[in-house]
């Protein structure tokens, strides 16, 4: 037993340090969108001086470079996400079962978890060739290739004895390899196909270096554009950037916060 | 991340449903492996001279020119270094932080606003680190207004300094969130709470239920996810390449960097830094590999 002062300060402490640890949480997205809101803000000064809606205006209220990015960014991710995961389920599915699974799941491993840049700087040559640097498909393409590896690995986790037995059941009843998945096997998925396609969205839509090297510039997503800011020293637009960047993965995940390690 | 779930065994026999599978595995072999195999080959074959623009023909000297100048192996030293220390204090902070807030990270607002920061990309948390750490920074600016400093020059260098602190910061902010809500996780899957009242029953001090029970079975299963860290910070590109020195660099920054560069002189040796990473990679994934099954019983 330890001394009751001791439980007691610890007691007392918890919900100060839960309100610090939420804080810390929270404090990047405020800092992000006071940062975007600012117009003047001198050194020393801890409070910026004049802060206005203009940029968010000027982005939201027509076409902009910012604006074309992010409908960019997101065409990519829903179609990189989408691929990757349909692929990834049945992919997932064949390797689940195989008797070789460890071997084939290490083998999945290998593109989800190598440093996308250094494997793309060895891709590069292939890319070159088959003409797809600088393009939408190009990026597309590569980052679908890490997506998949990761959907891979999620769904051969997912695929157990149940859904094989409840599978095998349709086979025994006559159904169909189509009525097996339209009926059974795809309603029983559903979230987690949904976290699926959430997790490859993410990788994509998170991802700079990759687009950068394959994309060779061109193909502005907004990673790359906050790059571009930073490197501008146009901290304001990078900040508004990064809060477009930012703001719909949070909702999205505190909206789906109960699925997030579900057989993650 | 690493999957929690235990597997079922599997019979390998065919199923009618099999052939869309295989048809899947086929276009992963296609789509990635194959072409990963091909570039790997050809980063090997470029950098012992057999191909491109520069090829005399096979020869070690550009491995053996990488090995003399060091710029090399204080690469890897300062990505290992970062990676080792990124891990032991995310693991260290993340495992304090989950067994102490376990009730408000399980019900309060926290046990929302803790998934916030999962949200952050890397490009953004280089970002934020920069504008708060840096000379001019956020916490520059309370320093003075708190009179503990005069001027920029007296801020101690977080960001572009030599033990690549603020690449760790970063790398923290964004590891360490997702950490506490692992530990937790793995607590509740596991009924740790259950197997420490069991202990204590039979004896044992809460000292000997935390380490002896607690501790050890939250961090054997999460020991890939622990490796799979390691290799993450160990590749990453976007933080250092914000927040690091010129030299020596992160692997993946000096890899992009020898590759990007005009001197096509360098180009063997951007593709030599991306063998040796890959070996290195493919080593601990092995090694995660054998050790997940063994924590899995498989």
């Amino acid at each position: 037993m330890e001394p009751r002062t001791g439980t007691f300060t610890r007691r007392r402490l918890r919900p100060a340090v839960a309100a610090l640890v939420a804080a810390l949480c929270l404090f990047p997205f405020l800092y992000l969108l006071i940062l975007s809101l600012v117009q003047e803000w001198s050194f020393p000064d801890v409070l910026p001086e004049v802060l206005s809606l203009d940029l968010w205006a000027r982005v939201l209220g027509g076409p902009t470079a910012l604006g074309g990015s992010f409908l960019l960014s997101l065409a990519i991710s829903v179609g990189v996400a989408t691929a990757s995961t349909g692929a990834g389920y049945v992919t997932g599915k064949y390797i689940a079962y195989h008797p070789r699974r460890q071997v084939l799941l290490f083998l999945a491993y290998v593109p989800f978890i190598m440093s996308p840049v250094i494997l793309g700087t060895c891709l590069m040559y292939l890319y070159i060739k088959a003409d797809l640097t600088g393009s939408v498909l190009g990026v597309m393409l590569a980052q679908t290739m890490f997506a998949y590896g990761f959907s891979i690995v999620f769904f051969s986790a997912f695929w157990n004895t149940e859904l094989r037995a409840l599978e095998d059941l349709v086979y025994t009843l006559g159904g169909s390899p189509y009525q097996a998945y339209r009926r059974v096997l795809l309603p029983m998925s559903k979230g987690m196909l949904l976290i699926c396609f959430f997790q490859t969205f993410l990788i994509s839509w998170f991802q700079y270096g990759l687009t950068i090297l394959i994309g060779a510039g061109k193909v502005q997503t907004l990673p790359v554009k906050v790059y571009e800011y930073i490197g501008e020293a146009n901290i304001y637009y990078a900040a508004l950037a990064s809060c477009l960047l930012v703001l719909p993965p949070a909702l999205l995940l505190w909206a789906n916060k109960r699925f997030v390690f579900k057989q993650v | 991340m690493k999957t929690s779930g235990r597997r079922s065994s599997s019979s390998g026999r065919a199923a009618p449903g099999n052939s869309l599978g295989r048809a899947g595995l086929v276009l992963f072999v296609l789509m990635a492996l194959l072409p990963i195999l091909f570039s790997l080959g050809y980063a090997a074959a470029y950098s012992t001279g057999t191909i491109g623009l520069l090829s005399d023909g096979f020869t070690w000297e550009h491995w053996a020119a990488v090995g003399r100048r060091g710029e090399l192996w204080s690469s890897f030293g300062l990505s290992l270094y970062i990676a080792f220390v990124t891990v032991v204090l995310t693991v260290s902070l993340a495992l304090v932080l989950a067994l102490y807030l376990r009730r408000p990270l399980g019900y309060g607002a926290l046990s929302y606003i803790i998934y916030f920061p999962l949200a952050l990309p890397a490009t953004v948390a280089a970002f934020l680190v920069f504008q708060l750490f840096s000379g001019a920074g956020y916490a520059s600016r309370i320093l003075i207004r708190l009179g503990l400093i005069d001027g920029i020059d007296q801020f101690p260098g977080l960001v572009h300094d030599a033990f690549g602190i603020g690449i760790i910061l970063a790398h923290l902010g964004l590891a360490v969130p997702f950490f506490i809500l692992l530990f937790v996780e793995i607590y509740n899957t596991e009924k740790v709470a259950a197997l420490a009242q069991v202990a204590q029953t039979l004896g044992a001090r809460r000292r000997d239920v935390l380490y002896r029970v607690t501790v050890p079975i939250l961090l054997t299963r999460c020991f890939t996810n622990i490796i799979l860290l390691f290799i993450a910070v160990l590749g990453s590109y976007e933080i250092p390449l914000l927040l690091g020195r010129q030299a020596p660099q992160m692997v993946s920054v000096l890899t992009m960097r020898k590759y990007a560069m005009f001197d096509i002189a360098q180009k063997p040796e951007a593709f030599i830094v991306a063998l040796l990473y890959t070996v290195l990679v493919l080593v601990l994934i092995l090694v995660a590999f054998r050790k997940g099954r063994t924590a899995y019983g498989a």
